[in-house]
């Protein structure tokens, strides 16, 4: 029978809002109408086999396993998985906190000591002197002095007239035979560019020789690059192509001398007339003071440069500098590397003094030309110099004479010639003062003669031809007397010994191959036995001398005082 | 004293003599007739050589004892007459 009363349709309702899988009354199997989305709600009486059918579809098959049920919308539970992706890697934050610990201060003061100023000064050293004569010593000393009195006066007469002792001579050093060089010396760019060595000097330690390069032959102005090398001899590893110092210079370089005292600075003088003043031991930057173009610079080229020391601070010095524009400048260093000029002279025709009989100079040239000057070394003021026109001046820093000139100038020039001595055939190259002899002076030019002046006669007295080419350089030697250098035209280097023989030379020595001249010679003061000379093909040969040019004989300072006085009447 | 200065210039005044001086016992200059410097110098290389040259000669021969000293070198000669308390030094140039 079918009565099951069918739910009110408010169950049904409800039923249909819920979705629940199986409902109770579903299993009943009652005539439940499951009504869904699907299928429109019908409300059928149970009973109805198709609607239980229906009705129990899904349950049915949710039951077992039977049939396969229509489908059916379930709802199931939510299925979630649980988020990993922070949970894991979670960040542990911890609050920590730290503190230095306090600092602690304190207050204190510091102030320097009171101090005192105190001198100190040292006792000047009273000189050892000779005592002054006592009283009480004579009678002792005049006793002494009677006893040894008779047999010093025999031992001096003995003395005077001993033959015991003639001709007896020690020889305390290695005799050297002959004259050998020692070094020949070359920069071969300059060489390469057919530069003349003009100029060389050696330092006052005597063991670095510098050399200029330029050219003597060149009649016009020339933008040649010029150098100044400088080889140090006393090193080892001696390359004698590459000079341990070289400083390019824009002109020409004419002449050159190393400061007296300090061993790396060289002055020079250019064909511009400009001077300069070089340190070879700096190389990035060796110029130390220039002149500059200005109006007091010579308007000729510098022939001779030479060191002197100041009037008044006699360790500090002052560069002369001697050119053919007739003017002898004397420069300072001021600061910032700028030669001022503190003296100067100019020669000038109408001034010299007339006692020698001279050539009618040129119409308009009222200038002397200066090609060389040498300073006595027994009166620091007087020095000769060397002209155009072939007569030495003797001369002196201390001439009060104001030169008739009209050279710009910003110091007064004035007039320094005393003396005019009677002249060579030609101008004259070199002149050198004698070390032993206040009054002796050579003098060398272009007419192949040397003449030997004394200071106090115009005439010479004596001369000698030593080529018959020109003489470019003539040099005292520093230790013996009698003997002097020449260097000349055919290329070689004449030593003369007036003790030997007045008429031909000792010795000489032939520097170039064929025949191009030397131009420039100078002895080492250090060590005497060395003689640099340099010559057209750019080498500098440094010649080692003999023992008999370097010895001092026992008589040559008498025999050059014999020389001086023969003064011709 | 007249006397001292007179055998001194007889002496210098002697041909060739370039200086004379009179040095005591210490090496002191006591009269001289060359400049402070060289006189000096002189003065106390030649006293030391003095006592050395006198000792060699009482070395070699104690009885002996040394009366003068010369010494010649290339430019002049030296001599030296010892005494207990003075010594006389002449610098000649002999004629050669």
């Amino acid at each position: 029978m079918v009565g099951i009363a069918s739910p009110p349709l408010s169950s049904a309702l409800e039923a249909q809002g819920r979705r629940s899988p199986r409902s109770a009354q579903a299993r009943q199997g009652g005539a439940i109408s499951m009504a869904t989305r699907v299928q429109p709600r019908q409300l059928c009486r149970a009973g109805s086999a198709g609607a239980e059918a229906l009705a129990t579809g899904g349950a049915a098959s949710a039951e077992g396993p039977g049939r396969p049920g229509p489908l059916q919308d379930e709802t199931l539970g939510v299925a979630s998985v649980p988020s990993q992706w922070r949970g894991v890697q979670g960040i542990r934050r911890e609050t920590r906190s730290c503190q230095t610990a306090s600092i602690a201060t304190a207050e204190k003061a510091a102030q320097t000591r009171k101090h005192v100023d105190a001198e100190v000064q040292t006792e000047a050293p009273v000189p050892v002197s000779v005592p002054p004569t006592s009283l009480h010593d004579d009678p002792r000393l005049a006793a002494f002095l009677r006893r040894v009195e008779a047999m010093v006066i025999r031992e001096l007469n003995k003395n005077w007239q001993s033959h015991a002792f003639d001709g007896f001579e020690v020889n305390w050093t290695e005799q050297q035979p002959t004259v050998t060089c020692l070094h020949t010396l070359g920069y071969p760019p300059a060489q390469g560019q057919g530069l003349h060595v003009t100029s060389v000097s050696w330092n006052t330690t005597g063991s670095v020789v510098a050399c200029a390069y330029g050219r003597l032959d060149d009649g016009d102005w020339s933008t040649l690059k010029s150098f100044v090398c400088a080889w140090n001899l006393d090193r080892r590893g001696l390359n004698p192509q590459q000079p341990s110092a070289v400083v390019e210079v824009p002109s020409a370089v004419m002449c050159l001398a190393f400061h007296p005292t300090q061993p790396s600075h060289v002055a020079g003088g250019l064909y511009s007339g400009e001077v300069l003043v070089w340190d070879v031991s700096n190389p990035e930057d060796p110029l130390l003071w220039r002149t500059g173009l200005t109006d007091d610079t010579h308007t000729d080229p510098v022939y001779q440069v030479v060191w002197l020391p100041e009037p008044r601070h006699s360790h500090r010095f002052q560069v002369l500098s001697v050119a053919t524009d007739g003017k002898v400048l004397l420069w300072q260093g001021v600061g910032a590397g700028q030669l001022q000029l503190t003296d100067g002279f100019a020669l000038v025709v109408q001034q010299l003094p007339r006692n020698a009989k001279l050539k009618k100079p040129p119409r308009g040239e009222t200038e002397v030309g200066a090609t060389a000057v040498a300073f006595s070394s027994f009166d620091p003021r007087l020095f000769v110099l060397g002209t155009e026109g072939g007569f030495p001046l003797k001369c002196s820093l201390a001439a009060e004479e104001a030169a008739l000139t009209r050279m710009p100038s910003s110091v007064p020039l004035r007039a320094p010639a005393q003396l005019t001595f009677s002249p060579h055939g030609g101008p004259i190259y070199s002149v050198s003062c004698s070390p032993f002899h206040r009054n002796l002076f050579l003098s060398a030019g272009t007419d192949g003669h040397i003449h030997l002046y004394s200071m106090l006669q115009a005439q010479p007295l004596a001369s000698l031809q030593l080529s018959h080419k020109y003489l470019f350089a003539v040099r005292w030697s520093p230790v013996r007397p009698l003997v002097f250098a020449a260097a000349s035209g055919e290329g070689d280097v004449q030593l003369f010994d007036l003790q030997k023989s007045s008429q031909k030379p000792t010795v000489s020595i032939k520097q170039t191959q064929d025949e191009s001249p030397v131009y420039c010679l100078e002895f080492n003061r250090q060590q005497t036995q060395l003689l640099a000379a340099g010559d057209a093909e750019g080498t500098v040969k440094v010649w080692q001398l003999s023992t008999e040019f370097t010895e001092q004989g026992p008589r040559e300072t008498e025999d050059l005082e014999q020389l001086a006085a023969e003064v011709a009447t | 004293m007249a006397e001292v200065e007179e055998t001194l210039k007889r002496i210098q005044s002697h041909k060739g003599v370039i200086g004379t001086m009179v040095v005591n016992a210490e090496g002191i200059p006591i009269r001289t007739t060359l400049d402070n410097s060289t006189t000096v110098q002189y003065a106390g290389l030649l006293h030391q050589l003095t006592v050395k040259a006198r000792s060699t000669v009482r070395d070699i021969d104690p009885q002996n004892d040394l009366t003068f000293l010369r010494i010649r070198s290339k430019k002049h000669e030296i001599m030296v007459a010892p005494d207990k308390e003075y010594l006389l030094i002449v610098i000649q140039n002999p004629c050669e």
